[in-house]
């Protein structure tokens, strides 16, 4: 694989050209030739693909799209240019496994393949966007910590200090950044598996300065976590992201590569959207360097990502890498529906089913659309997480008809989605056990309902 | 061709986002004689109608937007000195100030809105991302701006947008402006809470917004 350093120097001898020009003629132009090209074709109606064929087509034209439209660096007005071999090369190089945690948590996530069914996928719960009561922080972070099912957590972010906002680029947001860090890992540890690792890494970090003081050891962050390093827009790769990936390159740590193409943006629809992010994967690893991939596309308008589209879309982006690269894949779904809500738990497995048959990790969903404050409930994210090792004993062909059943459940609520429930008004203050009989009873009814379809889904 | 068959080809060349055929159709509709207005109002605004509405229905994304638009602005660059020559001016329903906030680099739900407040009839102003609170005002009382529109996808950059309104009551200039409020992190209930004259949750509505507000 080209090295670091070449990478870092293509950002600044490539053709120079404006953003607007980028997008509009050469990534635009080049992802609809490609999608022509390679006939990617999505019949409206499948939820989960199951087309070989299609798959790796999917994965040629992502391969061309960064060959022949190349990446854009917004701070040289360049594009980045690879070469197909280099490409191909850094492809083949790409890690098949990430390890992360320490001591007897230290584990090892691995890159999956479509349709297997015989091996225990990685399980990460948790969601980085929440803006969490500092009061309740520590007691999500270690509920979830406690599940052992749970191999990594994301952590919420906590955005204030003295009851004020941090403000971007401050120096309170470094604060709050470090904050989060520290009181994360006090809740890891209280949960009694202190080696487990967080691959959010850093939730309330907008800037390189942010993410890299909350790194500072004593924190409690080290380089068997994992440290996300995203794709700002569509393509684009800024000196930010560049500058995180010099310094947990020159750490040794774990690199989540992210990516979050959006639905109705300048992807386009569910081709354009599977092929872009395909192709984000590829770039996360020849340009990042990542060890491990956060795959988050988005409906632009919506901003989750359960719609019928974009289920397949994210799907066959899994399926593309799987089958031809063996990247590790965790995707973080965004959910219409809130904490606790049936909508939510049927969205959730709709998504499992789609992707963790297509060949991802397991990861448990946010609430999107209906989000607020103190929503992290650590139960949904276990039962979700129980969703996805149950989705694993399953081929694509399996899922598709249970899928299928479960979009009409959902499906017309996107736009207007249900109101979920806090985590205070979910437990008890004190034992932090369930208290709310209507939460658990939408559980125990999704379980029930999920049964019904043919989709057990064991209590672990 | 009549005046009705003539709108049609308007309308259409713009829905095909056909720039070379929407140029074709301008300049036969003036050569016939057409008053340039009526080839905005009754061909290409029309045109855009479908654009938009196809646009919100997910029958076409961003890059067909785009160049709908690409292709409205190459005709304007013909019909704008028409009306000039003719001592008309361009209507237009109002002049729009768009960025967003400082510390946000987030760029194409912006995007996405100003393309449609463009081909919504306004004119509008873009400022990029990144941007600082003053350029916002400064950049308002320059084009005599009706609305500033301040887009903030991170929590942690919402305070920019009720920074802008905080600046213009300090200015005394408030109410020269309306101020509309989006982008990921917002809700309604922030935009209530910071003062501003409306919020919308996705770029066709805030087009909807705008029209009543400029009404």
């Amino acid at each position: 694989m080209i090295d670091l350093i070449e990478v870092f120097d293509r950002a600044e001898v490539g053709p120079l050209i404006s953003e607007t020009d980028y997008y509009m003629k050469r990534y635009v132009p080049k992802l609809t030739e490609l999608i022509a090209r390679y006939k990617i074709k999505w019949d409206k109606e499948t939820i989960i693909n199951a087309d070989d064929d299609l798959t790796d087509r999917v994965f040629q034209a992502a391969v061309d799209l960064l060959a022949e439209a190349g990446a854009y660096c917004p701070e040289t007005n360049r594009v980045m240019q690879f070469s197909r071999e280099e490409i191909l090369l850094a492809c083949s190089q790409a890690p098949k496994s990430a390890t992360f945690g320490e001591d007897r948590e230290r584990k090892t996530m691995y890159g999956r393949r479509p349709d297997t069914t015989d091996d225990r996928p990685w399980v990460h719960v948790g969601g980085g966007i929440y803006t969490t009561d500092e009061q309740i922080f520590m007691d999500t972070v270690e509920k979830m910590a406690s599940f052992d099912i749970v191999d990594s957590v994301s952590v919420p972010s906590i955005l204030h200090l003295r009851g004020k906002d941090s403000r971007v680029r401050s120096p309170q947001e470094i604060l709050a950044a470090c904050k989060t860090v520290r009181l994360a890992r006090e809740g890891i540890r209280r949960s009694g598996r202190s080696g487990l690792p967080i691959i959010n890494g850093i939730s309330a970090a907008s800037q390189p300065a942010s993410m890299f003081a909350a790194s500072y050891p004593d924190f409690g962050l080290r380089p068997s976590d994992g440290f996300l390093i995203d794709f700002l827009s569509e393509m684009v790769v800024g000196y930010e992201a560049l500058q995180k990936v010099a310094f947990y390159n020159s750490i040794s740590a774990n690199i989540g590569s992210t990516s979050t193409p959006l639905f109705g943006g300048y992807a386009g629809g569910a081709e354009g959207v599977a092929v872009t992010a395909t192709c984000y994967m590829i770039m996360g690893n020849l340009i990042f360097r990542g060890t491990y991939h956060y795959n988050a596309p988005l409906h632009s308008k919506l901003h989750l990502s359960s719609t019928k589209p974009l289920i397949w879309a994210i799907a066959m982006s899994n399926a593309a890498v799987g089958r031809n690269m063996g990247y590790p894949m965790v995707n973080l779904p965004y959910l219409g529906g809130g904490s606790g809500t049936k909508q939510y738990h049927y969205e959730m497995a709709c998504y499992m089913l789609a992707i963790v048959t297509s060949g991802g990790n397991v990861f448990s969903g946010h609430p999107a659309m209906a989000v607020q404050s103190d929503s992290l409930v650590p139960d949904d994210h276990k039962f979700h997480a129980e969703m996805g090792l149950a989705a694993a004993k399953l081929t694509r062909a399996e899922a598709e008809p249970i899928a299928q059943k479960l979009f009409p459940l959902f499906g017309d609520k996107l736009k207007d989605p249900d109101k979920g429930m806090t985590f205070q008004e979910v437990y008890d203050a004190k034992t932090k056990q369930i208290v709310n009989s209507e939460y658990q009873k939408a559980m125990d009814d999704v379980r029930g309902d999920l049964a019904g379809m043919g989709f057990e889904v064991p209590v672990c | 061709m009549g005046n009705e068959a003539m709108h049609e080809q308007l309308k259409k060349s713009i829905v095909d986002q056909d720039e070379d055929a929407v140029l074709e159709a301008v300049n036969k509709a003036l050569a016939e004689g057409m008053d340039p207005r009526e080839v905005i109002d009754k061909g290409l605004l029309p045109g855009l109608n479908v654009i938009g509405e196809q646009f919100e229905c997910e029958d076409i994304f961003l890059p067909e937007l785009m160049q709908a638009a690409l292709a409205f602005q190459s005709a304007m660059t013909v019909l704008e000195p028409k009306i000039k020559e003719a001592g008309g001016a361009e209507q237009k329903k109002g002049t729009i100030v768009i960025g967003t906030v400082k510390g946000d680099l987030h760029s194409i739900g912006k995007n996405i809105l100003k393309l449609l407040f463009e081909t919504s009839g306004f004119e509008v102003h873009d400022l990029g991302i990144d941007v600082d609170l003053f350029k916002f005002i400064d950049k308002a009382n320059e084009v005599n701006a009706d609305i500033i529109a301040i887009s903030a996808l991170l929590t942690t950059t919402l305070i920019g947008q009720r920074d802008v309104i905080d600046a213009l009551k300090d200015q005394g200039t408030r109410d020269k402006y309306k101020v509309i409020v989006g982008g990921g992190a917002t809700t309604k209930e922030w935009a209530d809470t910071i003062g501003a004259d409306g919020w919308s949750g996705s770029a066709y509505d805030a087009v909807v917004l705008a029209t009543s507000l400029v009404s």
